[in-house]
């Protein structure tokens, strides 16, 4: 069964003011942070003309269009229509907002009616978010210490130690994206080249 | 006068011209016809510079034909702090992010060149050579940033940035996504706020650094 | 299957100096490999069922894979003294070459897009404009449009309102007439012609009849080419990669009076390569 809740980023990686692209299953997303550093998750799609609005800019607790600056508030509304100062935009104006949440340093997103929380991470800190041109099954096969589907989770060897690592799994069309968290107080550059390391393992296995 | 034989839509002019933006650094400029006159093969500019490559850097009898080496010209001559930190170790690393510039030339810059102005390869191994260049820059940017660094070499923006930041910036031209690299993504940005920061096509301005004007 | 109302428009396929240099282009129109070569002296345009009609205008080369419908359409001023006529050449961009066109019509986008050159803020506001579908040539005009621009080109030095003119004479190609910084009599003419290689990937061609005589050749073309670059990665993310032609897919305003009569003149004609018919 396809989870509610995808983590597709990391708080870390979504500073104030910022907007990436997230997806949920095929979904495109638009995921930004505001000034005062509420995260949302919208269809990833200007109404206007169809611009991606993960190009967009954060002004204050509003995501604005690149392309004609048609400008958002966090409902997801347009407010504002620059080409057309004096208006005000119909309120019929508005991009489709997801559920989305942030939890344990990683940024969860929904389909809008989605209820409960996403599993929560504890003792964990986020490491990094990686991309493999493999599937799920190549990288359980190359660490047998992991297991799980949605989360792989397992006490794995970084460093000559044992250590808690997570990686949850986003799909993607080209492969899949692994948010990575491990134990809170591990090096997180001994995990990081841990991560590497088993992406270049993973993905020879995938390719085999 | 410095002058820069320059093309607008060139990865490696831009590194140029954003080094002496940066540095406050007064260019005379001279366009050249490189697509679709071809000017930089004429004969007339193998000259100036017989491998037939944009940029071209004249100052008197200087004649520079690697952009590295205007980076590090024009560093020396404006601002030596861009030259990174001078500790052997740092030292070596700005020359390795020099010459790993060359690589993102030869992926990422060719499969700019491939998709935008038709130019003739392997589309798919530049694009794929662009992916494991990324994912190196990617490694070592988020090492940076667990040692609470920004930059690729010290604690301030040097020549190693520049060199490498416009063909990873311009990457999406060629068919490259960077949403797979959130380290380098946010090095992007820094890069793009920075002071007298300026922009080439392909790379979109900061709106969200100045405030909404006021609606009348 | 291709509807014969889009066989029988003319199409840009090449720059007609390049051709005429010896060059041979292997390309395509509408999904369909073709041969751009001089045969004895004369431009021709093989296609896999033989040579398509070709005629030769305003720099470059145009071919109709049908039976045309009519000539190609006129741009007088293009045979003006005095004028210096621009290539600009190619680019390659990943998306309908209807919606290329469209944005060449748009200038809401110029402050956020073109910022500093063709538009800043707080000027953002487009005034309004007219906009028909001429009867007589079965053109859609955009006239009386106006907008501030902080650089309105190559030879402006500092702001002016730049007035212009939009007109649109074949489903892919569009001309603009804009102030001319330096004839203020006179209008400076850019047209875009955009090579529909498929539905969703277009070669567009710049193209420019100016009065300058100062701007070196390069200059000219590294503007033009500035300005065009700046719009493609806009393009290269517009969802969905074909231009909805379908009222609900998406919303325009009062400032997107051409992309309206454009969409609806490309509909009423049948000229959808390129087009999405049904919201998705």
């Amino acid at each position: 069964m396809t989870p509610r809740w995808i983590a597709t980023g990391l708080s870390q990686d979504l500073p104030k003011a910022v907007a990436m692209a997230g997806h949920w299953q095929g979904q495109d997303l638009a995921v930004w942070r505001s000034a005062t550093g509420r995260v949302q998750a919208w269809n990833d799609r200007c109404p206007h003309r169809g611009m991606r609005l993960s190009h967009g800019f954060v002004r204050g607790e509003t995501l604005a269009c690149i392309y004609h600056g048609w400008v958002y508030g966090a409902d997801g509304v347009c407010k504002h229509i620059p080409a057309h100062p004096a208006l005000t935009p119909p309120a019929t104006i508005r991009v489709a907002a997801f559920a989305c949440v942030e939890q344990d340093g990683v940024i969860w997103v929904a389909p809008a009616d989605t209820v409960g929380a996403p599993v929560a991470l504890r003792g964990l800190q986020p490491l990094r978010s990686i991309s493999l041109t493999c599937d799920v099954a190549a990288v359980l096969a190359v660490e047998p210490a992991l297991s799980g589907g949605d989360a792989l989770r397992g006490l794995v060897q970084i460093g000559g130690q044992a250590c808690e690592v997570c990686l949850l799994v986003q799909h993607n069309a080209a492969g899949l994206t692994l948010h990575a968290l491990c134990a809170v107080g591990v090096d997180r550059i001994a995990a990081s080249r841990w991560v590497e390391d088993l992406r270049r393992r993973a993905e020879r296995k995938g390719a085999a | 006068m410095i002058r820069l034989y320059d093309y607008v839509l060139s990865a490696s002019c831009y590194k140029i011209r954003l080094m002496a933006a940066l540095l406050g650094v007064k260019l005379d400029q001279e366009a050249v016809d490189f697509h679709p006159g071809r000017a930089h093969k004429s004969v007339a500019f193998a000259q100036l510079n017989p491998a037939g490559t944009l940029p071209v850097l004249v100052d008197g009898d200087l004649i520079l034909t690697e952009s590295t080496a205007m980076l590090v010209y024009l560093a020396q001559l404006a601002g030596r702090d861009w030259l990174g930190p001078l500790d052997p170790k740092s030292a070596a690393q700005v020359q390795h992010w020099l010459a790993f510039s060359g690589r993102l030339a030869a992926s990422l810059g060719m499969a700019r060149l491939h998709d935008m102005l038709l130019y003739e390869g392997d589309i798919d191994a530049w694009r794929a050579q662009g992916h494991a260049a990324l994912r190196e820059l990617e490694a070592a940017l988020s090492e940076r940033r667990f040692a609470g660094g920004v930059w690729l070499v010290g604690d301030a923006p040097s020549i190693a940035d520049i060199a490498c930041f416009p063909n990873v910036a311009l990457s999406q031209d060629g068919g490259v996504s960077l949403d797979a690299y959130p380290s380098v993504r946010l090095w992007t940005r820094a890069i793009r706020a920075l002071d007298r920061f300026v922009e080439m096509p392909g790379i979109h301005r900061l709106h969200e650094l100045r405030p909404a004007p006021e609606v009348a | 299957m291709i509807a014969p109302e889009v066989l029988n428009e003319w199409y840009p396929v090449a720059m007609a100096a390049h051709i005429r240099a010896g060059q041979r282009r292997v390309t395509q129109l509408l999904g369909q490999p073709i041969t751009v070569a001089l045969q004895g002296g004369a431009i021709v345009v093989t296609g896999q069922g033989g040579a398509l009609h070709v005629t030769e205008a305003f720099g470059h080369v145009w071919a109709c894979p049908g039976t045309p419908a009519h000539p190609l359409f006129p741009i007088p001023e293009a045979l003006e003294t005095g004028r210096r006529l621009v290539d600009v050449g190619v680019v390659r961009v990943k998306c309908s070459p209807l919606r290329a066109v469209e944005n060449f019509l748009d200038i809401a986008h110029f402050p956020f897009v073109h910022t500093d050159v063709l538009g800043a803020e707080p000027h953002t506001e487009v005034n309004r404009y007219e906009v028909q579908i001429r009867e007589d040539s079965d053109e859609v005009w955009a006239t009386k449009v106006t907008f501030y621009q902080p650089q309105a080109a190559k030879s402006a030095e500092g702001g002016i309102v730049t007035q212009y003119m939009y007109r649109v004479p074949a489903p892919t190609a569009a001309v603009l007439y804009k102030t001319c910084p330096v004839r203020p009599d006179a209008w400076d003419v850019i047209g875009i012609f955009v090579q529909p290689l498929s539905e969703d990937l277009c070669d567009v061609w710049p193209w420019m009849a100016l009065y300058d005589d100062t701007t070196p050749q390069a200059d000219l073309i590294a503007f033009q080419q500035m300005i065009f670059l700046q719009d493609r990665s806009i393009l290269e993310n517009q969802i969905p990669r074909l231009l909805p032609l379908d009222p609900g897919m998406e919303i325009p305003t009062q400032a997107d009076l051409t992309s309206i009569a454009y969409r609806r003149w490309l509909k009423k004609r049948g000229l959808t390569y390129g087009a999405q018919m049904v919201a998705a």
